[in-house]
């Protein structure tokens, strides 16, 4: 007992016991040949996350106050004004069916209030687009290294399979003299749970406040239409500049190994849907202090 | 932004009046008697006395100490991702022969030893006195460096002096204002509260009410515009029905001055406190609104 509370007290990674003795040689994979454990290893939270906290005691109820709508009763179901289409009726069995009154993407309302759908962050994506990659594809390399630096991620990293690593974008459409399609252009990386909440801290702390000439993310001017695709999706995306890649300390510690650096795009993916997703996002992420601005 | 849409403001107009008056349309819309008409005539019931009051919160300003068991937890995973990272790039970060280099590696020598035990290290291929040099060279950068400075503990003078009227107290919990106030003769402790005038906005008649009561020696924000609870006080026998709507803020920087008028002192309490400071039909009203933790 005595043994176990001076190893707890001097040591943070507390052992219970040394690593079982390995008897048989383990499996080899045949593609990489790297020793197969015979269980599946996951590893999932290894340090409390202080935004992921400040999230669940202070923003969650703030953002529950703030975009609550109060309806009562059932929503009524949205009118038809037109005969749907029959699969069965041979007149409109071939024929194409576009929605009444155009496309409702914009227009598609809020889910109700509820506890369960709180605005909340579900992932961050970083991407980058280099230019000179259409000549030379080796131009992608450093952009690749970068984001390997400020992510952390790799391909099924910790054992997880939805992790993706850093993942290189194709050209899709041939446009004259610039890109073609399958050709690399561009990588980007999916952030999700620990990584993408000590990322956003590490952008809000070190290198927002070290921006000259930035006061915030520019919103879109107050007249400027609410039902658009992007408002209801509930995405909030900035750029930043080559210049500020070099104030995250993920970069700035060997920032001479890079030959170039190369601004990227940020999207904090929410889970807001419909009418006002946008702005529901905007408040969110402006919790996590990320300034925004009106021209 | 959130709060551009007007019919999310709770103004204090005929329409709330109506919902509250719904009983007197229909008593005298009934055909009154005849009898009744001389000895009682048509009374109007009074307009319930509208009042705000806000919820001031310290949030926490420490992250949670985790338990024993999250400890656990935390190292073992930490193991897991250390035993299978990938291969650290050390000619990418490091140039070769650098004291950075050294450095990084007496301390990653050192952090293996602690996750796998000393039997997992492989022995250095350096010389006794090269090894001795490279330690007293990484002692010296972090002492020009500065490093070795003590954390703040985590436990503030006013934890251990249990002054309830700092902000620094319990930084691991949620926080909320509460003042003391004499009310038909009795000392009672709720949130602060005021008036609401007539065609004022409950969310301003909040910030007003909150300035008015905790003096302006404080920064501090209304969370939207919406009110978060309400809570009905038992009316007494001669004043009319009063309704009072609570607000969540949070506050920012300074502090709250008594000034013995409006309210004789003041208390930053956790969610327990409260629950034994307040009346208990208060709590009831306001328990679901707090933060347990």
């Amino acid at each position: 007992m005595s043994q176990v509370s001076r190893k707890a007290k001097g040591f943070s990674l507390t052992r219970f016991q040394r690593a079982p003795r390995i008897n048989r040689a383990l499996a080899r994979h045949p593609k990489t040949g790297l020793p197969q454990p015979p269980v599946k290893i996951v590893t999932r939270e290894f340090a409390p996350c202080r935004l992921e906290d400040h999230y669940h005691t202070t923003l969650k109820d703030d953002l529950m106050y703030m975009t609550y709508t109060h309806e009562i009763g059932e929503r009524r179901a949205p009118r038809q004004i037109r005969l749907k289409f029959d699969p069965e009726d041979p007149y409109s069995k071939y024929r194409k069916n576009p929605p009444v009154g155009g496309s409702q993407v914009g227009k598609k309302p809020a889910p109700p209030s509820t506890p369960e759908n709180i605005v909340r962050l579900e992932k961050i994506q970083l991407h980058t687009m280099v230019k000179e990659a259409t000549a030379n594809k080796s131009h992608l390399l450093p952009a690749i290294m970068q984001l390997k630096a400020l992510s952390g991620e790799s391909y099924k990293a910790g054992g997880r399979h939805a992790v993706e690593g850093i993942q290189i974008i194709r050209g899709k459409k041939s446009v004259g003299g610039w890109v073609r399609p399958g050709i690399p252009i561009g990588a980007k990386v999916d952030l999700k749970g620990q990584a993408m909440y000590d990322f956003l801290g590490t952008l809000t702390e070190f290198v927002l406040p070290r921006l000259r000439d930035f006061n915030g993310v520019v919103l879109p001017p107050q007249s400027s239409s609410s039902n658009t695709p992007s408002t209801v999706a509930g995405v909030v995306s900035f750029g930043l500049p080559p210049s500020a890649i070099g104030f995250f300390p993920q970069i700035e510690v060997n920032i001479d190994a890079y030959p170039k650096l190369s601004g990227m795009h940020i999207h904090f993916v929410t889970n807001a849907t419909g009418i006002g997703a946008q702005d529901r996002a905007r408040a969110l992420v402006s919790g996590f202090q990320v300034p925004f601005v009106r021209r | 932004m959130l709060s551009r849409i007007p019919s999310r403001c709770a103004v204090v107009g005929p329409s709330f009046r109506r919902g509250l008056a719904t009983e007197a349309t229909t008593a005298s819309s009934q055909q009154p008697s005849p009898s009744q008409l001389p000895s009682e005539p048509a009374k109007k019931p009074s307009r319930p006395h509208i009042k705000t009051a806000i919820i001031l919160n310290r949030s926490p300003i420490l992250t949670r100490t985790p338990t024993a068991f999250e400890k656990a937890y935390y190292s073992y995973q930490a193991r897991i991702r250390r035993a299978l990272h990938n291969p650290f790039p050390y000619e990418f970060y490091f140039k070769q022969g650098t004291l950075l280099e050294t450095r990084f590696n007496l301390e990653e020598r050192k952090r293996e030893r602690l996750a796998f035990g000393p039997g997992f290290l492989e022995k250095e291929d350096i010389s006794e006195e090269k090894r001795q040099a490279n330690i007293a060279a990484v002692e010296q950068l972090a002492q020009q460096e500065g490093e070795g400075e003590e954390l703040m503990p985590r436990q503030h003078e006013a934890d251990i002096k249990n002054d309830q009227k700092s902000l620094d107290r319990m930084g691991q919990r949620n926080l909320y204002l509460v003042v003391q106030v004499t009310e038909n003769g009795k000392d009672i402790w709720r949130f602060p509260q005021g008036d609401v005038e007539k065609g004022q906005l409950l969310h301003q008649a909040a910030q007003k009410n909150l300035l008015a009561v905790c003096g302006d020696k404080m920064d501090t924000w209304i969370v939207g515009r919406a009110p978060v609870g309400v809570h009905k006080p038992e009316p007494q026998s001669d004043s009319p029905e009063s309704v009072i709507f609570f607000h969540k803020a949070h506050i920012m920087a300074g502090q709250v001055v008594a000034d013995g008028k409006n309210i004789k002192d003041f208390r930053w309490l956790s969610y327990q406190e409260i629950r034994d400071t307040v009346e208990p039909s208060y709590w009831e009203s306001i328990k679901d609104i707090l933060s347990e933790f």
